[in-house]
């Protein structure tokens, strides 16, 4: 009995390992960083934090819908090129807010774009999504070829600087992504996403929207891609047509880690900003552990391996054992 | 509130294969019609029509006078038409209050799912089929991993309960017990109060004659009688669906008297086996032997195949031709001359979108060496072909492009091909139209006779009675009763199924 | 919309010849000049020929079915690359080895990512996404960005210059490989397997086919053929550089898509492939010759797998 207690509350509560790694993570960044919890540390952690929690997000929305957006990274790359070319240190109170509202459009016409063809042309979300970060990736390198241009310095103040109640930007935006999750996980549309991913064909039978809740999930991630793509604009206040690229595989792997199975149907976005915050701090690990300089992209690489490794270690071991 | 329904000359094509040419169908308040018809005969893309999850090409809908166009599955729901499905349409990972509720969440003021209302009503739901399932089903169980049973259940709890006008039931009594089923039939008959109209979509005579007010047969997509169920006779309704003067259901088959027994060949000896569901299964099957195993759904039949197939771990002892074996996997278990024909033919036994010849050599290409013989493969597999009368446009046609007794001919032909000493059947008549059944059940005698081992297992209490020298009843696991000869019958058979043993009984 | 019932290989084709005839039609084209146009047509040619191999591996994957794809051929080629012309030095003694070398830490790699897929049950998608990843930071570490190393001159005689009838290596190889292929997809029992578990893994299971071993000697295969590829793209340019691999990864995905195999598994053929190899390298070239931007090529290039793909990828709908 007691077996199936814990395989119900592990089912149940997907992040629970990633909490777990969480923990772990943050305790092995402390040996290497004492002042990690310190007010600045923590502040300027968040601050890079913040666009990959972002990004982890969506991806997590359009994995539970039983589909992947590998394009999000092209997409944060486009909102950065746009900010950088059309903004600039100069640029009037007004006009930033306009250029701010107008990429979160843009955002979303892209993941619109990658809903369509994924939801109504009902092509496959791996190869589309693949294919249309191509053309997002040129055209952000058609916007900005070179890295350059420029954001109002009063904006990225505001990012690195602000406090609210004392605490960085980051852990006022998590909660509020949370409160908001947890009321849509209430609503009908909730149920349908996790339908959708769950066993489409059954949703569909059951009258479930398919269509529309898949092409949304794309639309959404496009906007959190875009969110994303301020964040790391305001955090580096320049442009660059690359910027995002790196992004893709680290949203991927920050769901997936997450307890959000890439079949769909499980997880959601508690378990994304887990495993963000968990690839943030495998970075910073890595950084300060004095790992030759060259090391280092190699050692990240097999941590994320191995991280996502680990679930099927585990369950191989267990198997094996009963 | 009346409601009523008609599909006057229905026509529905895929590709180029019609399915339905002029189907016709009229339903009423208070009525439940029998939808009828052969595999391939179109009467679950009727049905699927009806409740809007397939676009009708040619005729109309009629939905209480008024003709009727449904762009889609909601647009059918909204209008108070629910289905059953054969094929379940819930969702493994969610529980079940969240399935049965699914598109109609009772919401709370603020637009959010109202939880404890949909506790309470999914309580009050399960309560109808109280005491007719085995575990204690709450609302808040994870779906996967409920028995076939009782995800049927959920899946009818799911389609009454946003009290719909018009109720499909399609193949719903598939998976279900007795119990079950006589509870099913008492909900039907308070519908029917209810001024509900049914649409029963069987295979099952015997249900058909007890619940049914009118029927309708499909044969080939062509509807060629309907009419009150008080004005015809079994016997005649199958010759409806089938066109023959003397279809019989089944064969009744020439008990091989069992003298020649002693000088036949031991091919399967089982003792103790157990896997997490069975429990100390022991039981000897000889060459030419035709052994039934019968029982209520999800007793452990289907797990029993797998294990001597090599594909499910069990511990306890196998002898196959007198010699031990533990098949670690399928290929095993196939060199040593064992097969299965599985329980779901399109997700266990074919290859859909491959040719008809790939599907038939699957587990054979390695006797045809490197590079492959082509040639002889076809010839090989031309000959299973026409010995089973396999009716196809050519070898290389995608197997979906058969029919369904075709292509369970198919997944029989595919062992066949390799003359296996020891064959395991999972169901294989399930869903198959009575023609085909026909067949199968003369290829069954002839393998006997050619001195194959039969280990046959099938949810269709005449067939087993009809066609095995033994069937050993399975209950909750265990072999509950073994009869034979005299003992045989359809009381003893049923009363094994639901636990009674054989002691005492004739 | 019509139904298309040319089969996916042969539409590639026809798109190739007309894309190279458009290419004639252009300011800095051929024209009417035939020798020319032969000439540019053997170039094509060869070019593909690199594209083609990488992308084989490619096509078995995607045929395996199971969301099946290799997002890490492109930094294998490179890592082999760099092995070859490190190993090889200049000496044509080294060649075999080099070579052996480089299909061994292809098949390695592709284990590797086999056992992932296989017994860890990681999305093919994320494990070789993530041993991109790993490669890529090895290759970083042993040759700190620089490598030194140079190709051995028979390399180049056989793979890049003319060979017979004034026709470069590069091309028998690539008529010779695909026939081997061929073989193995048509011919042989892992080839039957190999479409069986890209339709169904239950069936093909239940009917004796060693699943978990067919995934693990594909990926591995897989490996292997973009081992080979490294060793005859270095052997054609004779430099190395990081994203030396890179540049085939999209393109060898497009290839397979455009040549008709089923991205969900179980359907296609490598001819297909080579077709798409030819279109994917036309359109490229195409588009250099236009002199277009990198930033307009790489958009052009992606909007059009999106349209090829729209055109032949579409799945099965539910309403019928």
């Amino acid at each position: 009995m007691k077996k199936i207690r814990w395989q119900y509350i592990a089912f149940r509560n997907p992040y629970l390992f990633a909490l777990l790694l969480l923990i772990l993570a943050a305790a092995v960044n402390f040996f290497f960083e004492p002042d990690l919890f310190t007010r600045d540390t923590l502040n300027s952690n968040m601050r890079v934090f913040l666009p990959l929690i972002l990004l982890a997000v969506g991806q997590a929305i359009v994995i539970l819908g039983g589909g992947i957006d590998i394009s999000v990274g092209a997409i944060v790359s486009i909102v950065n090129t746009i900010l950088a070319t059309q903004l600039g240190t100069g640029a009037s109170p007004q006009r930033t807010a306009l250029m701010l509202v107008a990429v979160l459009f843009v955002g979303m016409a892209a993941g619109a774009l990658n809903g369509f063809f994924v939801s109504y042309l009902r092509l496959q979300p791996i190869i589309t999504t693949y294919a249309s970060s191509f053309l997002f990736a040129g055209v952000a390198l058609f916007i900005l070829p070179a890295p350059g241009g420029s954001v109002p310095d009063s904006i990225s103040h505001f990012y690195r600087d602000t406090t609210f109640l004392g605490l960085p930007l980051g852990f006022i935006i998590i909660p509020i992504l949370l409160l908001v999750w947890y009321l849509v996980q209430q609503t009908r549309y909730g149920r349908y996403l996790y339908a959708v991913g769950g066993k489409a064909d059954a949703a569909y039978q059951t009258a479930v929207p398919v269509n529309t809740i898949r092409f949304s999930t794309y639309v959404a991630s496009g906007f959190m891609a875009a969110l994303s793509g301020i964040a790391i604009t305001l955090l580096t206040s320049a442009g660059n047509a690359s910027i995002g690229d790196a992004l893709t595989l680290s949203s991927v792997t920050a769901a997936v880690i997450g307890g959000t199975a890439l079949r769909g149907g499980v997880g959601g976005i508690a378990g994304a900003i887990i495993g963000a915050l968990i690839l943030g701090l495998i970075k910073n690990i890595i950084s300060f552990a004095n790992i030759n300089l060259w090391w280092q992209t190699f050692a990240n690489a097999a941590i994320i391996v191995g991280a996502l490794a680990a679930p099927g270690v585990i369950e191989l071991v267990r198997r094996k054992r009963s | 509130m009346s409601v009523s329904l008609s599909a006057r000359n229905i026509v529905k094509h895929y590709g180029g294969v019609v399915a339905i040419s002029d189907a016709n169908l009229d339903v009423h308040t208070g009525e439940v019609v029998a939808l009828i018809g052969a595999n391939g005969s179109g009467k679950s893309t009727l049905s699927k029509i009806i409740n809007g999850v397939v676009v009708l090409d040619g005729g109309q809908l009629l939905l209480d006078e008024k003709p009727v166009h449904f762009s889609s599955p909601q647009a059918a729901k909204n209008l108070g038409i629910s289905t059953v499905f054969q094929e379940l349409s819930l969702i493994p990972q969610m529980t079940v209050a969240e399935n049965i509720w699914l598109t109609r969440e009772p919401l709370n003021k603020a637009g959010l799912v109202d939880r404890k209302t949909v506790n309470a009503r999914t309580e009050e739901l399960l309560a109808l089929f109280e005491g007719t399932y085995k575990n204690s089903l709450n609302p808040d169980i994870t779906v996967g991993a409920l028995p076939a049973d009782e995800k049927q259940i959920i899946e009818i709890l799911k389609a009454i309960c946003f009290n719909p006008r018009l109720i499909i039931l399609d193949e719903a009594t598939a998976s279900l017990d007795r119990r079950q089923v006589q509870r099913l039939f008492e909900l039907i008959a308070q519908w029917k109060l209810e001024d509900k109209a049914v649409i029963f979509v069987s295979h099952r005579m015997e249900e058909i004659f007890r619940i049914a007010d009118t029927f309708s047969v499909l044969r080939n997509g062509v509807t060629v009688g309907s009419g009150s169920m008080k004005d015809i006779s079994e016997k005649e309704l199958v010759n409806l669906m089938v066109a023959k003067e003397s279809a019989s259901n089944v064969v009744q088959r020439e008990r091989l008297v069992q003298e020649n027994s002693t000088d036949r060949k031991v091919r399967l000896e089982v003792e103790n086996l157990r896997t997490n569901i069975l429990k100390n299964i022991s039981l000897q099957l000889k060459d030419g032997e035709l052994l039934g195993v019968g029982g209520l759904v999800g007793q452990g039949q289907k797990d029993l195949l797998l294990a001597l197939f090599g594909d499910l771990p069990y511990e306890g002892t196998v002898k196959i031709s007198n010699e031990s074996v533990h098949f670690k996997n399928t290929r095993q278990a196939i060199n040593k001359g064992v097969a299965l024909v599985p329980g779901e033919r399109s997700k266990e036994g074919l290859l859909y979108i491959r040719s008809i010849l790939e599907n038939l050599l699957l587990p054979s290409w390695g006797k045809y060496g490197f590079p492959t013989k082509i040639k002889k493969a076809v010839q090989d597999s031309q000959e299973i072909s026409t010995s089973l009368n396999l009716k196809m446009a050519g070898l290389d046609e995608p197997v979906s492009s058969l029919s369904g007794g075709n292509a369970q001919k198919v997944v029989i032909g595919k062992w066949l091909l390799r003359k296996p000493k020891l064959l395991l059947l999972d169901d294989p008549t399930k869903g198959v139209d009575v023609g085909t059944k026909a067949e199968f059940y003369k290829l069954l005698e002839r393998l006997c006779a050619d001195g194959t081992a039969i280990l046959f297992y099938s949810s269709d209490d005449d067939e087993l009675i009809g066609l095995c020298d033994r069937v050993m009843v399975m209950h909750d696991g265990i072999m509950r009763s073994e009869l034979k000869g005299a003992s045989l019958t359809k009381s003893n058979l049923i009363g094994a199924s639901l636990g009674a043993t054989n002691e005492g009984m004739g | 919309m019509k139904k298309i019932s040319i089969s996916p290989p042969v539409a590639a084709v026809i798109l190739a010849v007309i894309l190279f005839i458009s290419s004639g039609l252009l300011p800095n084209g051929y024209g009417s000049d035939v020798s020319i146009a032969i000439a540019q047509a053997t170039n094509i040619l060869r070019l593909s020929v690199f594209l083609g191999i990488v992308a084989a591996g490619q096509t078995l994957i995607i045929i395996s079915g199971s969301e099946g794809i290799d997002l890490s051929s492109g930094a294998v080629v490179t890592l082999t690359a760099i092995v070859v012309y490190v190993m090889c030095n200049g000496r044509d003694s080294m060649v075999i080895p080099a070579l052996l070398a480089a299909l061994a830490i292809g098949a390695v790699i592709g284990l590797l990512n086999g056992i992932g897929v296989a017994y860890l049950k990681i999305a093919p998608l994320v494990m070789t996404l993530g041993m991109a990843g790993v490669i890529t930071g090895l290759i970083l570490v042993t040759q700190h960005g620089n490598v030194s190393g140079a190709v051995a001159p028979i390399m180049t005689r056989i793979i890049a210059r003319p060979l017979l009838f004034r026709i470069p290596g590069a091309i028998f190889i690539w008529i010779i490989f695909a026939g081997l292929l061929w073989l193995v997809l048509e011919r042989t029992v892992y080839g039957k397997n190999l479409f069986a578990i890209g339709v169904n893994r239950v069936t093909a299971r239940l009917s004796g086919v060693n699943v978990t071993g067919m995934v693990l000697a594909t990926y591995s295969l897989a490996g292997l053929l973009a081992g080979l590829g490294g060793f005859l793209i270095v052997g054609n340019t004779g430099v190395v550089f990081i994203s030396l691999g890179d540049t085939f990864l999209f393109p060898s995905i497009a290839a397979v898509a455009v040549g008709g195999t089923l991205l969900s598994g179980g359907k296609g053929s490598y001819f297909g492939t080579m077709a798409g190899a030819l279109v994917l390298t036309l359109i490229t070239s195409l588009l250099t010759t236009m002199q277009l931007d990198q930033s307009v090529r790489q958009m052009i290039l992606g909007g059009t797998l999106l349209v090829m793909i729209s055109i032949y990828g579409r799945q099965r709908g539910f309403r019928q």
